[in-house]
């Protein structure tokens, strides 16, 4: 990287010297923060809390699932609805195995758990990195240093996300538990993992645009939260609302596939983590049926195909005889099929499964979208000289007309008598 | 001598109001600069400005050659900036305060270790040097925060009240230091509304009032530019009927405007003129045989310049310490 800049500093000295601002901007603010953080004990014992906590919450999954499968196996019978032997004979009440649901339930259960520590701490460390800064009265001390304010920015955005990210990182561990009981796959967890880095460094970036923005931390902390809870509760509140109510305009039509037309705009949800969430939990689920799979099928659009057993899921939306049997009838162009058949061709759906990846990584995306814009916003508003205008704006304004001239001193008196 | 910092019109509006309006100061290279004025006369909007934290609403500002407003990079590398109400990161070492600083301008780092013992010296921290920052009384972070401000060696120091706050001690020690740095070739711009403070230390000054200059130069020349009379002081050695004596004859005194008499034996006199004056008031007094003890001007020359060039009430409207 060091070759890069000094060559970048031959061809252009100016290039090269913004570059080196930049860098030296990183490089020494995040050194500095990183030195208030990690001193003392106070930052090893939050990350052992957080991994007892983590450890224990996976504990108590698997305590629960077992528990559950234990008193619904008498009641059901231990088996298999389609007939389909598992070694061992231990499943759920739904015909799965028991091992595989409870390292889908970890999953699920950690991907929770980090998803709401990261939505709440990524932005906690970054929401006073600004602010703080104004009400110590030691931001006019940095402004006057020839530092980049991007890099500055940056520097203070990577020292916060270092220890979010160690907390991500300290937990893989204790992810990988779920291996041993299988159902999910490492290809799941890397997903997943590259998901929370995309969150923590969107909702790091909220918290720093927020604290740029906002001159007290006590108001940039309250205003982050609230953004926080929008994201996370009120997008999907408003999404079900908008779902809901297409769908009362459509029901005379009867067709639950025109529901389909009359969708909610799926971008609403993008930068809700708890839906990018289900999408991964719905890609490991070892059922048949499961229901964060429907969800993410009535965000996105794309047909599910839900357990065709209503005993296993009573009171589902999707029932069996309705659009499911539809598009498998309606497949070849066949109404009149024999029961039997029909049967194969569903279990065969079934077995093809939800498609994958159909929403998490555009809402990835999103927050690193997000992630990058608020963070340039961020370093406009400390930046003394360009408050939120655009960088070749003060020199078109000094040309023009109406506007106070910057450079030459005898232009004043006509520019007061303009204004 | 060249000059190393130059405003031309330097103009801050707030809305409607005129924070600092057409300031034209000219430091020469090598002084300490004076920026005199009550509390809410502008002198740190003007201090920002020079600092390139405030873009100035009209007119220019330079310093070492390069222009705040379009050069505002390139000064930043120039000065060293204390603000008034200044704030330490106090979770950090002295010795890590500094370095931040020496990384923030691009030091290497066998010249931040060089800077970082150098500093500690100058401003007498060197035994600080692991000490955290909270624990340092008020005026070491003052000296420390000045130290942060030598940090790329600049050739332009912009120091906005660096003595409020500190007691006498400290500002004795502060005033040798700003001394030291004079005679290292800095220029150094600084704001205080302490009068005999900035007396002691400034070669020339810089009177400021309502956002206004009132006057600006050398203490002396000012003096004579608005032809004031000083005030002395004598102390009469002698029961009351030689204080009569002595207050009779000062007041005869074609030189002594009007006479007062304060306690403990003195008395006060206005002079129409300068030092010829007071020497002549001194010389026909002991003629007469009037035993004096003392005799010395009243107040400060600066004090009774900033007094008489700006409005008295605006002073007591706005006591020291009482700062916006």
């Amino acid at each position: 990287m060091s070759t890069l800049v000094a060559g970048l500093a031959r061809r252009s000295g100016r290039v090269g010297h913004a570059i080196g601002r930049f860098w030296s901007g990183i490089s020494a603010v995040s050194i500095k923060e990183l030195r208030g953080r990690m001193r003392g004990r106070r930052a090893f014992v939050v990350l052992t809390i957080y991994l007892l906590l983590l450890g224990l919450f996976a504990f108590g999954i698997y305590v629960y699932l077992k528990q559950q499968a234990a008193t619904v196996g008498f009641s059901t019978g231990i088996g298999d609805d389609f007939g389909r032997p598992f070694p061992g004979g231990q499943t759920l009440g739904n015909g799965t195995a028991l091992s595989a649901g409870i390292g889908h339930g970890i999953f699920g259960g950690l991907l929770f758990l980090e998803t709401l520590l990261v939505l709440v701490l990524a932005p906690a460390f970054t929401t006073g990195a600004i602010s703080l800064e104004r009400e110590k009265q030691t931001l006019d001390l940095l402004v006057t240093t020839p530092l980049s304010t991007l890099g500055m920015v940056i520097g203070k955005l990577f020292s916060a996300l270092t220890y979010v990210f160690l907390l991500i990182l300290a937990s893989v561990p204790l992810a990988s538990l779920v291996f041993v009981f299988g159902g999910v796959g490492p290809e799941d967890l890397v997903r997943a993992y590259v998901f929370l880095f995309a969150l923590a460094f969107g909702m790091g970036a909220v918290g720093l645009f927020i604290s740029a923005l906002v001159r007290r931390t006590q108001t940039a902390t309250v205003v982050t939260f609230v953004v926080v809870l929008v994201l996370s509760i009120g997008t999907a509140a408003g999404h079900q609302f908008w779902q809901v109510a297409g769908r009362q305009s459509t029901t005379s039509s009867g067709l639950l596939l025109t529901q389909r037309t009359n969708r909610a705009p799926e971008p609403v949800l993008w930068l809700n983590p708890f839906v990018a969430g289900l999408d991964m939990v719905c890609a490991t689920a070892p059922d048949t049926y499961h229901q964060s799979c429907e969800y993410i099928s009535s965000v996105t659009g794309r047909p599910y195909f839900g357990s065709p057993t209503p005993t296993i899921q009573p009171g589902i939306d999707f029932p069996a005889d309705g659009p499911l049997r539809d598009f498998v009838e309606g497949e070849d162009g066949a109404g009149a099929r024999p029961p039997l058949e029909a049967d194969a061709r569903l279990t065969q759906a079934i077995s093809f499964g939800f498609p994958r990846d159909t929403f998490w990584p555009k809402s990835a995306a999103a927050f690193v979208g997000l992630g990058v814009a608020l963070t340039l916003l961020a370093a406009q508003l400390v930046s003394p000289s360009r408050r939120l205008r655009l960088p070749g704006r003060p020199r078109i304004r000094g040309r023009g007309r109406g506007s106070p001239p910057p450079d030459n001193a005898n232009d004043l008196p006509s520019t007061e008598a303009a204004s | 001598m060249t000059t190393a910092v130059r405003t031309e019109r330097l103009t801050k509006r707030y809305g409607r109001s005129l924070a600092v309006s057409g300031v034209e100061l000219e430091i020469e290279a090598g002084e300490i600069f004076g920026l005199v004025g009550p509390n809410g006369a502008g002198k740190t909007t003007t201090l920002k400005m020079l600092a390139t934290l405030l873009p100035p609403s009209a007119g220019d500002a330079e310093i070492g050659g390069h222009s705040v407003r379009r050069e505002p990079d390139a000064v930043r590398s120039v000065i060293g900036y204390m603000p008034d109400t200044f704030g330490v990161y106090d979770d950090m070492r002295v010795w890590e305060y500094l370095d931040f600083f020496g990384r923030c301008y691009g030091l290497s780092a066998a010249r931040r270790r060089q800077m970082i013992g150098d500093l500690l010296e100058l401003v007498d921290l060197a035994d600080k040097r692991g000490a955290y920052v909270q624990d340092l009384s008020r005026g070491m972070q003052q000296r420390l925060c000045l130290a942060h401000a030598l940090v790329h060696d600049p050739q332009v120091l912009l120091l906005d009240e660096p003595a409020s706050g500190l007691d006498p001690r400290a500002r004795v020690e502060l005033r040798e230091l700003l001394r030291e740095l004079r005679s290292l070739g800095k220029t150094i711009l600084i704001s205080s509304h302490i009068l005999p403070e900035l007396e002691e230390l400034c070669t020339s000054v810089a009177i400021i009032d309502h956002g206004r200059l009132l006057a600006s130069g050398r203490v002396e020349d000012i003096a004579e530019r608005f032809r004031l009379g000083a005030v002395y002081r004598a102390t009469v050695l002698g029961d009351e009927s030689e204080l009569a004596r002595a207050e009779q004859h000062l007041a005869s005194h074609a030189d002594v405007a009007s006479v007062v008499r304060r306690p403990g034996s003195v008395l006060e006199f206005a002079l129409r003129g300068d030092v010829d004056a007071a020497a002549s008031v001194l010389t026909s007094s002991v003629r007469a045989g009037i035993k004096l003890t003392s005799f010395a001007p009243a107040a400060s020359d600066l004090e009774e310049l900033f007094l008489q060039i700006t409005d008295i009430r605006a002073l007591d409207a706005t006591q020291p310490e009482a700062r916006t």
